[in-house]
C-alpha cells in the first residue's frame, strides 16, 4: 500500500541518518574522537546527543504522517521541560501535533530558520529542520529512548 | 500558520469578524450557524485499530460513521421522495401540496405541482442523488467538491478531530479568506464557491440540517453507546474545574484570538 511504502521509506531514511551521525567524527581536536549518539521517541522525536547538547526535532517519518508542513510553534531559549512534555507543537495542513521533549533539559536554541520555512520539516527533517537544542539534564533518561533498530521496528509496526 | 497569509485582514478587521486560532491546525475556516460542527476525541487506547496520523484519523471516520451517516440520510429522504411520487399518483398527475407536510416539499401553501411521468420521474431521481460521500486526498467530498473543514490535533496518547460541515454559507464571507498558498490538486484554482459545496443544495427542500445531525448521530451510536449531555453540563465542568467558562478560555484553552 502507498502509505506503508511512504512510511517504510521514512523509517529507512531515518535509521540512516541515525547511523551516521553516530559515526566517530573528527573534532577540531584531532586526538579526540567525538562520538555522537541518536535517539528516538515512541511518539517520532528524534535526539542527537553531543555531550550535554541534545538536538531536538522530529523525525522523516512522522514530517511524512503528517504532510506539507506550515507552522512550528517553538519555545523560547530559556524555558524547560521534563521529559515527555509538550515543548511545541508542529502544525500541517491537516493537523497540528504536540512535540514532546525525549529528555529533561533547559532549552539553549531553537531553529529560529523554521518560523520563515516550516517546509524545511518536511525536506530536512532530521538535518537543517531540528527544532530545538536542550541542555541534557539526566543522562540516564537515554536509556529509555530507543535506538535506530528499534526506532525502524516500531515504525514498522506502526506503518502496518 | 500566519493570519496575513491566510485571512484578508484589511476586510476581516473593518468588519469587526473574529478570528480565532484553532490549535489543532488545519486549514482557515468561516463558520456560522450555517455550519454543522462535529468533534471527534479519540483515545489511542480504545481505538486501537486507528494510527493517529492525519489521513488514518479521516479514513476511520469517513468509513465508521460519516460515510454511513450521509447514506442513511440519502436513502431517507429517497424513500420520502419515493413516497410523495407514489401519493401523487394516486391522486393522479396533479397534486397539491403544502408547507410543512410530510409529503416532503416546501413550498407555498396551496402550490399545485404537475408531476412527471414515471419514466423521467425515476431518471430525476437519479439526476438529482447527490455524488457518494468520499474522503478525497484530506477533504469530505461530494464528488469534487468539498463539503466541510476538518481539523486534527494529535497529542501522545489520543487524537482530536474536527470538522465544520457546510449545511449552507455566505457567500460573502468567504471574501475574508485568501486562497490558500497549500491547496489539494483536485482544486486546482478554483474559487471558494466552485469548490465548495452546500450540503442543503442536495437535499434542503426535503431536509434539514436537524436531520442530517440526527443521521450522524445514529451512526455514531451504531459504531459506539451514545450518551447525550447537555450544554449547561459542560458549562459546569468549566466552572467547576476552571473557575468559568472565560477563565479557562484566557488561560488554559490552547485556540487563541488572533489581534489583527
Amino acid at each position: 500500500m502507498a502509505a506503508v511504502s511512504i512510511f517504510a521509506t521514512a523509517a529507512r531514511r531515518s535509521m540512516a541518518q541515525a547511523l551516521r551521525s553516530s559515526r566517530p567524527a573528527t573534532s577540531s581536536r584531532p586526538w579526540t574522537a567525538r562520538l555522537m549518539s541518536t535517539y528516538f521517541t515512541p511518539a517520532h522525536e528524534y535526539c542527537k546527543v553531543d555531550g550535554k547538547v541534545a538536538t531536538v526535532g522530529i523525525t522523516d517519518f512522522a514530517q511524512a504522517a503528517l504532510g506539507d508542513i506550515v507552522f512550528v510553534d517553538l519555545p523560547e531559549p530559556g524555558d524547560s521541560f521534563e521529559a515527555k512534555e509538550s515543548f511545541g507543537s508542529v502544525e500541517s495542513v491537516k493537523a497540528a501535533s504536540d512535540v514532546y521533549a525525549p529528555i529533561t533539559g533547559k532549552v539553549l536554541e531553537v531553529n529560529e530558520a523554521l518560523t520563515d520555512e516550516p517546509g524545511l520539516v518536511n525536506s530536512s527533517a532530521e538535518d537543517d529542520a531540528w527544532f530545538i537544542k536542550l541542555e541534557v539534564g539526566d543522562e540516564s533518561e537515554l536509556g529509555e529512548l530507543m535506538n535506530a533498530e528499534q526506532y525502524k521496528e516500531h515504525c514498522e509496526k506502526e506503518a502496518h | 500558520g500566519k493570519p496575513e497569509r491566510l485571512v484578508n485582514v484589511e476586510a476581516a478587521r473593518d468588519d469587526g469578524v473574529l478570528v480565532l486560532r484553532r490549535f489543532s491546525g488545519g486549514g482557515t475556516v468561516v463558520v456560522d450557524h450555517n455550519s454543522l460542527w462535529t468533534t471527534i476525541i479519540g483515545r489511542n487506547a480504545m481505538l486501537p485499530g486507528v494510527k493517529p496520523f492525519p489521513r488514518e484519523i479521516m479514513a476511520w471516520s469517513a468509513e465508521s460513521i460519516f460515510g454511513p451517516a450521509f447514506e442513511s440520510w440519502n436513502r431517507e429522504i429517497s424513500s420520502d421522495r419515493s413516497r410523495s411520487d407514489i401519493a401523487g399518483r394516486k391522486r393522479g398527475r396533479q397534486t397539491l401540496v403544502f408547507q410543512g407536510k410530510s409529503c416532503g416539499f416546501s413550498g407555498g401553501a396551496g402550490e399545485s405541482l404537475i408531476l412527471p411521468s414515471k419514466d423521467t420521474r425515476q431518471q430525476s431521481l437519479e439526476e438529482n442523488s447527490p455524488p457518494k460521500f468520499e474522503l478525497r486526498e484530506n477533504d469530505y467530498v461530494f464528488g469534487e467538491r468539498k463539503i466541510g473543514g476538518n481539523a486534527q490535533s494529535i497529542v501522545s496518547g489520543g487524537f482530536m478531530h474536527h470538522t465544520s460541515f457546510l449545511w449552507d454559507y455566505d457567500l460573502s464571507n468567504m471574501a475574508y479568506l485568501t486562497l490558500p498558498e497549500k491547496r489539494p490538486e483536485y482544486r486546482s484554482d478554483r474559487s471558494h464557491d466552485k469548490f465548495l459545496a452546500r450540503l442543503k443544495e442536495y437535499h434542503g427542500q426535503r431536509s434539514s440540517k436537524n436531520s442530517l445531525w440526527a443521521h450522524m448521530k445514529k451512526a455514531t451510536n451504531d459504531r459506539f453507546e451514545l450518551e447525550e449531555v447537555r450544554l449547561d453540563n459542560v458549562m459546569k465542568i468549566a466552572e467547576d474545574k476552571f473557575g468559568g467558562f472565560q477563565e479557562w478560555f484566557d488561560g488554559k484553552c490552547r485556540t487563541k484570538v488572533v489581534r489583527l
